[in-house]
C-alpha cells in the first residue's frame, strides 16, 4: 500500500514504555522484573516491526505481548518456587518502601499492593479494564480468553478487591 | 457484568489509582542501547552466515569439479582399455592371418 504507515521504534517507545511498564509492574509487582519485560517487549517489537501495520496494531500488539511477556514471568518464578504474593502478606508488603520508583500516590501504591495479592488471571482481567480503561471484548481479545471467562475474572477480581480494600484501605476507599 | 455500567465510586477510586505510572527514565535508554548490541551481533551472525554458505558453497562446487575429473579420468580409462582390446583383437587377426600366409607359402613350396 503506497504512502503506508512506516513504524518509528523511537517514537513508539517514547508513547507506549509507560503502558507496557505499567502492565508488567502491576502483573509482576516487582519494579526491576517489569523493567526487564518492558525491555524484551520492545526488542521484540524491534523484530516485527516490518508486520506492524498501523499505530493501533503496534499499541495492540504491545499491550498483548507485554501480558504474555509478564505472565510468562510469573510462570518462570512459580517453577522457580519464588511466588511472592504467597510469601508476602498484604501487611508485610504494605510496610516496605518500593526501590527507586515514583510514586504516584499512598492510595495508588497500596492499591497496586492489593492489586498483587488476586489471582493472576483476574489481576490481568482488572489491569487492562481499570488502568488500560478496556471492554471485556477488548480484554478478551488482548488475553486471547472467552468473553464469558474474561467477564467472570472480572467480577471475581473486583469482588474480592472490594473485600480486601474494605479491611486494608477503609480509610481512603468510600465504595468498598 | 454490562460493559456500559457506569463505574460506582470504588471502580472508580480503582481506576484512579491504577492510572499508567511512568516509566523509568532509563528505560528508554536501555532499550535502544540493547537494541544496538542486538543490532551487532545481528550484523555479525549475517556475516558469519555468509562466511559459512560461501563454504559450503566452495565445498559442494570443489566437491563437484573432483567428482567430474574422476568421471573423466573414469571414462578415459575405460576407453583406453577399449581401444587396447580393439587392438589386441586386430593384433590376434594379423597373427592368424600370417601363420595362414605363411602355411599357404609352405604348401606353395
Amino acid at each position: 500500500m503506497a504512502g503506508a504507515w512506516q513504524p518509528d521504534f523511537e517514537q513508539l517507545v517514547d508513547e507506549h514504555q509507560s503502558m507496557v511498564f505499567s502492565l508488567a509492574l502491576r502483573m509482576t509487582g516487582d519494579y526491576g522484573l517489569a523493567e526487564e519485560i518492558a525491555q524484551d517487549v520492545f526488542l521484540e517489537l524491534d523484530h516485527h516491526l516490518r508486520k506492524i501495520e498501523t499505530p493501533l496494531h503496534a499499541l495492540l500488539w504491545l499491550r498483548r505481548v507485554a501480558m504474555s511477556r509478564s505472565a510468562d514471568a510469573l510462570r518462570r518464578r512459580r517453577v522457580r518456587g519464588i511466588d511472592r504474593w504467597v510469601e508476602m502478606g498484604v501487611e508485610i508488603a504494605e510496610t516496605h518502601g518500593s526501590r527507586g520508583e515514583e510514586r504516584s500516590s499512598p492510595l495508588a501504591d497500596r492499591v497496586e499492593r492489593l492489586l498483587a495479592t488476586v489471582p493472576e488471571p483476574q489481576r490481568a482481567a482488572l489491569v487492562l479494564r481499570y488502568q488500560e480503561d478496556l471492554t471485556p471484548e477488548e480484554i478478551a481479545v488482548a488475553l486471547g480468553a472467552p468473553l464469558a471467562t474474561v467477564k467472570s475474572h472480572l467480577q471475581r477480581g473486583l469482588k474480592l478487591l472490594r473485600t480486601k480494600a474494605a479491611i486494608h484501605l477503609k480509610e481512603y476507599v468510600r465504595g468498598a | 457484568m454490562d460493559d456500559l455500567e457506569p463505574m460506582d465510586d470504588f471502580e472508580r477510586e480503582l481506576q484512579a489509582a491504577l492510572a499508567r505510572r511512568p516509566a523509568p527514565q532509563h528505560l528508554k535508554r536501555k532499550i535502544m542501547e540493547r537494541r544496538w548490541q542486538h543490532a551487532g551481533r545481528s550484523h555479525r551472525m549475517i556475516w558469519l552466515e555468509r562466511l559459512a554458505a560461501s563454504l559450503i558453497l566452495a565445498a559442494v562446487a570443489g566437491g563437484a569439479a573432483f567428482w567430474r575429473h574422476q568421471e573423466e579420468q573414469r571414462r578415459g580409462e575405460e576407453a583406453r582399455q577399449q581401444v587396447f582390446t580393439a587392438l589386441r583383437i586386430a593384433n590376434h587377426a594379423l597373427e592368424q592371418m600370417n601363420a595362414q600366409l605363411a602355411e599357404h607359402n609352405r604348401d606353395a613350396q
